[in-house]
């Protein structure tokens, strides 16, 4: 029984984004997915397509109420866009530190229980470059109460070359100094957390 | 590749004024400063004045983030060479071997720093720096704390302190630093609002209770705290729905969650955003309410 998410590239894109926007600070983020019509009885066969990324927070993660907030928000979103909140990225603030750590276990068991293929994505710094040769991402799997760590490779995606190719341009042309996170939200209103305009450079370069 | 001021569209002095400003604001948009600073000190140095070896300094700090070694070492020499024996520049000459993670040889600069000046703060924090980045978390709390004894006025170091707490979850010893802070800042609404997080996140009724309160005076003292905003409506919902408390009190927090409602549609609503997720936030913040409401 193995379940298979494959990363859309702007959703790859903006997690990466995200933490070459605060490369001093952990960040952290939610993975949506389509919601599937209905539960087919070899559904876990049929590949989880994560489509879009909700980059959340940057600095100090570990405290309840504003993630609550968010992730109320970010709940009823999902259900206007028939999305379901399907993952939790983070990438701590230490390079070298690419382990999960109780916070993001925790985060990860909360949104499991309302979709059980839900992902834990740890982002690995110490592999992070401007060309992005490689995924650099460990995909955590939940079973039976247990985080199960597996491999990131070009079969998890979408179509790895065209999210290589979006993520590098997008790197390299510093659109992370307009990613907007929940963080920025909560500073001021007026900034989106969506990103429109990130997505629509995802899509011009697609 | 156009300079900063051609594609910006700025003159020297508009240059030297924003890394001024980032100065003041304790900014850390470190590729910034380093594009912005290289060209006023490559192309603007005469005219700098004084004002170049601060900027040297702010710019040679930048480089290191940004991993431009060539930039910050060229920084470094200018200021060893104005500033022969100062203990400053030492300081930075050991952030450089920091960013090299040559962790040994930058202790060695900073003891020879407290040798000479044992009162000098600046080494010493480095030196719990250096800590944090090994991810010698324990040993960072440990060595801050007998700073603190010696320094108790030191707002940065407390700050830093509460934030080290947080990440090992020890909700309790980081509300500490933050009374400390708001102790001594009473005006600041961002401690506040800290610190009523801190309290939430540690749970149970009494924290609830005592966090709704602190976002509360993080609103008093400024009304446009959203986190504070949110903080307020969250605590008081979680209360109003808690089986341990009785009708009056849970009247009271239906009533302040409603409050808190009303002021976060007006909020969004000033933001001037009439789109669709806009529409979102403020039907969730309702269906939050109405779930309160009936039970």
């Amino acid at each position: 029984l193995s379940y298979f998410c494959l990363f859309h590239s702007g959703a790859y894109c903006k997690m990466l984004l995200h933490a070459a926007k605060y490369p001093h600070c952990a960040v952290n983020g939610l993975l949506v997915a389509e919601k599937q019509k209905e539960k087919k009885k070899d559904s876990h066969s049929t590949p989880i397509l994560c489509v879009d990324c909700i980059p959340l927070f940057h600095g100090t993660l570990a405290l309840a109420p504003m993630l609550e907030v968010a992730l109320t928000l970010i709940d009823t979103w999902c259900k206007e866009n028939k999305y379901v909140i399907a993952g939790y990225y983070q990438a701590n603030e230490r390079t070298k530190d690419f382990r999960p750590n109780q916070f993001a276990e925790k985060v990860g068991a909360r949104i499991a229980e309302n979709f059980s293929e839900a992902a834990m994505i740890m982002v690995d710094s110490t592999r992070f470059t401007m060309g992005c040769y490689e995924p650099i991402l460990t995909i955590y799997d939940h079973h039976e109460n247990k985080w199960k760590c597996r491999d990131c490779n070009a079969d998890c995606f979408e179509d790895w070359c065209e999210a290589q190719k979006i993520t590098s341009a997008l790197l390299e042309g510093r659109s992370y100094e307009s990613l907007i996170d929940f963080d920025n939200h909560l500073d001021d209103l007026r900034n989106d957390w969506t990103n429109p305009e990130i997505n629509k450079s995802v899509l011009h370069l697609c | 590749m156009a300079s900063v001021s051609e594609m910006y569209d700025v003159t020297w002095e508009e240059m030297r004024d924003k890394l001024r400003k980032w100065r003041e604001d304790n900014h850390r948009n470190s590729e910034q400063i380093v594009d912005v600073g290289e060209e006023l000190i490559n192309e603007h140095a005469s005219k700098l004045g004084d004002d170049i070896w601060i900027i040297y300094e702010q710019v040679m700090i930048a480089a290191l983030d940004c991993s431009r070694d060539d930039l910050a070492w060229t920084c470094l020499q200018e200021l060893k060479r104005q500033f022969p024996g100062s203990q400053r520049v030492k300081r930075l000459a050991g952030m450089r071997l920091e960013a090299l993670e040559k962790y040994e040889d930058a202790n060695k600069q900073y003891d020879s720093i407290l040798q000479d000046d044992p009162t000098n703060t600046a080494a010493r924090k480095r030196k719990i720096s250096i800590l944090k980045a090994q991810g010698k978390s324990a040993e960072a709390i440990r060595e801050l704390n007998e700073y603190l004894e010696q320094f108790v006025g030191d707002q940065e170091a407390w700050h830093e302190l509460s934030e080290l707490y947080i990440n090992e979850h020890d909700y309790g010893k980081a509300a500490f630093c933050l009374e400390e802070l708001m102790m001594t800042n009473p005006h600041n609404h961002l401690y506040c609002e800290q610190y009523a997080e801190v309290k939430y996140t540690q749970g149970g009724l009494e924290n609830l209770e005592l966090s709704r309160k602190y976002f509360a005076q993080a609103l008093k003292l400024n009304n446009r705290n959203m986190r504070a905003l949110f903080g307020l409506y969250m605590s008081a919902s979680h209360i109003a729905a808690s089986p341990k408390v009785n009708a009056t009190v849970k009247k009271a927090n239906v009533k302040y969650a409603t409050w808190a409602t009303n002021q976060i549609n007006r909020a969004y609503q000033l933001a001037g955003r009439g789109t669709k997720e806009n529409k979102c936030s403020v039907k969730a913040v309702e269906e939050m309410l109405e779930s309160i409401t009936m039970s």
